[in-house]
């Protein structure tokens, strides 16, 4: 008796996403109407730039790469009750670290990119070390002080690539850079790979190393979360704070423990921009992740592989608004407000799910 | 002197656009709602007054426009967490992405480029050389703490962040009281944008602003007077860095990372003196459903 019902109920609350997705498809039609546009031809434009070649899914494939370990760099500080907001100065500077390490360490290819991933992670863990201590142990709330410690990144790395570690030759970009990341340490593609497997990408899209990354962090974070003692403390310090207190769990250690882990997966998210497209590291690289991780962290409902689908779709958002922008002429800054709209329809229609589900469970119990 | 002179009416400009956030915040979380959307609200401000003014061809419509655009985007902060009970952070992250796309767009669609408009030459008048609205900011401070603590909308205010259950029974309007107060941390951010440079929309101008206004709020222990206070602490700083930086042998990014720091420090520091509202961040359910 009581399984079907749970499946059911989980059938319910997977509405909310689809929901707002249509919803918001709706919305971006009506705004294209409004500016004087033809709906088909944006459908038709959307279309064509997302799902039209192997190559065109393939680069929203690639691009949902850095979105998904924002994601569940997120979605693991989440679980364990952890507001990681700092996600954004975390893999600025997780980044950073894992280029030095792959500009100065000189060390055959099979250990250096092992090595950069882990420097990266070590450098995110860092830059969460600092919030999560004063979380802990001064009770400062760790969406103040990740913001702060966002824009205090932001201008280190600024300094860092600009002075010390600066690699500016002033020959064919003007682009403050550091120097350029060894050989040994670039991440190659895996291209050739599927397209053995009969997936006629181009080679042209970036399905780098950093997919890898990706996949084994997931399931990683996966296996912890839900196959190990330590994740349970987190589930349960996330869900339950008193409850866990009196369980003789030792709180401020899990979250200490949440967040580092968060920021070391947040380390991860500019791997590939810096070794796979760029080949040195800049501050210039895409921006505002950290923030989209959030969303998806949320929309994924923060579960390692609810979080794919959601990384996936913001990537066909975005490609969705190049797409618009590259075919009918419509600035591609409609991606954000669909993007922005769609997280609040899909909030707000699950709390109406979960109200609704809610009063469904009390009318059975009687 | 003529120098000191220039500091301090400089840094009143400076701060202004961050104090006035910081009202805002201090009202909408007096109340009981987290506002880290201010940010967004801020953007899409500074484009609302800009366009306002030259559309209208006059400043004082860009800023009603400014605060008017403001309060509307608060609003919808407002229905989805007081009415809906969203997670209030989730919320605020969906309206700075969202806030984002609406003013690249806007400004795409008005003025044929996105990521800045053309110069608005009706700014507000600015004697002393200092934007007037800066000027009224010690005045709309001190007006703030009254309604804060004189009044007896400030008392309710304060009573549905710290106890929205007591508050209730005596026939408080819950919702209604937490409206207003996020609406008018909406409606500060208009004022925000009238200061911070109404000359000209550009993409990432307010860098950053909404947020530090979340700390100077903090940092200024949930209080009017004190947000206004922490948020010159960082105007004067980043006043002292455009004036100074020149002649301090530190690199500038350093000096720019100073406030930034110092609010971590001290929010380090003050801890255990520094309590949120009890109810801040929670939202409020009637009884049962």
């Amino acid at each position: 008796m009581r399984k079907p019902t749970i499946n059911r109920y989980s059938i319910l609350s997977l509405l909310a996403p689809v929901f707002g997705f249509v919803t918001a498809m709706i919305i971006l039609l009506i705004i294209v109407i409004a500016i004087g546009k033809n709906p088909g031809e944006a459908v038709a434009a959307i279309l064509r730039m997302t799902t039209s070649s192997a190559s065109r899914f393939g680069t929203v494939v690639s691009q949902a790469i850095p979105l998904y370990i924002a994601g569940i760099a997120v979605a693991f500080a989440f679980k364990g009750g952890v507001f990681n907001i700092g996600v954004e100065g975390q893999y600025f500077v997780g980044g950073l670290v894992g280029a030095i390490a792959g500009i100065y360490l000189k060390l055959p290819s099979i250990i250096h990119i092992p090595v950069v991933v882990l420097f990266a992670m070590a450098g995110g863990a860092l830059w969460a070390a600092i919030p999560a201590y004063l979380k802990v142990k001064r009770g400062v709330h760790e969406v103040i002080t990740t913001i702060m410690f966002n824009n205090i990144a932001i201008y280190l790395v600024n300094y860092l690539v600009n002075v010390p570690l600066s690699g500016f030759t002033g020959g064919e970009s003007l682009e403050p850079q550091t120097k350029a990341i060894q050989s040994t340490a670039l991440f190659g593609k895996l291209n050739g790979f599927f397209q053995a497997l009969g997936w006629k990408i181009g080679n042209h899209v970036y399905l780098d190393y950093s997919l890898i990354v990706a996949i084994v962090m997931g399931f990683i974070v996966w296996f912890v979360l839900f196959k190990t003692r330590y994740g349970f403390d987190v589930r349960a310090v996330g869900t339950a704070l008193d409850a866990s207190h009196f369980a003789g769990i030792r709180i401020g250690r899990v979250q200490i423990g949440t967040f580092l882990m968060s920021g070391a997966l947040a380390g991860l998210i500019g791997l590939q921009e810096i070794f796979a497209i760029r080949g040195y590291y800049t501050y210039e690289i895409a921006a505002g992740v950290g923030f989209d991780g959030i969303a998806i962290a949320l929309i994924g409902r923060n579960n390692p592989i609810g979080v794919v689908f959601a990384a996936l779709l913001f990537s066909f958002l975005k490609q969705a608004g190049y797409g618009l922008q590259l075919y009918v002429g419509i600035a591609n800054s409609v991606s954000y407000v669909i993007t922005g709209l769609m997280i609040l329809i899909i909030v707000i229609a699950n709390e109406v799910m979960t109200r609704y589900i809610r009063r469904l469970r009390r009318q059975e119990a009687g | 002197m003529d120098i000191f002179l220039a500091f301090l009416l400089r840094g009143i400009q400076v701060s202004a656009p961050i104090a006035f956030a910081s009202l805002g915040a201090v009202f909408s979380e007096r109340g009981g709602v987290v506002n880290i959307g201010l940010e967004g609200t801020m953007i899409v401000t500074t484009f609302a007054v800009v366009w306002g003014s030259i559309t209208f061809n006059s400043s004082l419509v860009g800023v009603i426009i400014a605060i008017i655009a403001g309060t509307l985007i608060a609003a919808i902060h407002a229905v989805a967490t007081i009415t809906y009970k969203v997670d209030q952070i989730v919320s605020g992250v969906a309206i700075n992405i969202l806030a984002l796309g609406i003013s690249r767009f806007l400004s795409q669609n008005i003025f044929g480029q996105e990521t800045q408009t053309p110069f608005n030459s009706n700014v507000p008048p600015a004697p002393f050389g200092v934007n007037i609205y800066a000027l009224l900011l010690i005045p709309i401070a001190i007006i703030a703490w009254f309604v804060l603590y004189k009044t007896v909308f400030g008392l309710r205010l304060r009573s549905v962040g710290e106890n929205p259950e007591s508050a209730d029974t005596v026939g408080i309007n819950v919702h209604m009281m937490r409206y207003a107060g996020v609406l008018i941390s909406g409606a500060m951010c208009g004022l925000s944008a009238a200061t911070l440079y109404p000359s000209q929309w550009v993409s990432g101008m307010t860098g950053g602003r909404g947020f530090i206004a979340l700390a100077a709020m903090i940092f200024g222990r949930w209080h009017p007077i004190g947000a206004v206070l922490a948020s010159m602490l960082f105007g004067y700083a980043e006043t002292f860095r455009i004036m100074f930086e020149t002649q301090i042998p530190i690199p500038g990014q350093f000096v720019q990372m100073f406030p930034y720091v110092l609010a971590v420090v001290v929010l380090a520091g003050i801890v255990g003196k520094a309590r949120a509202p009890a109810a801040d961040g929670l939202p409020y359910e009637k009884g049962e459903d």
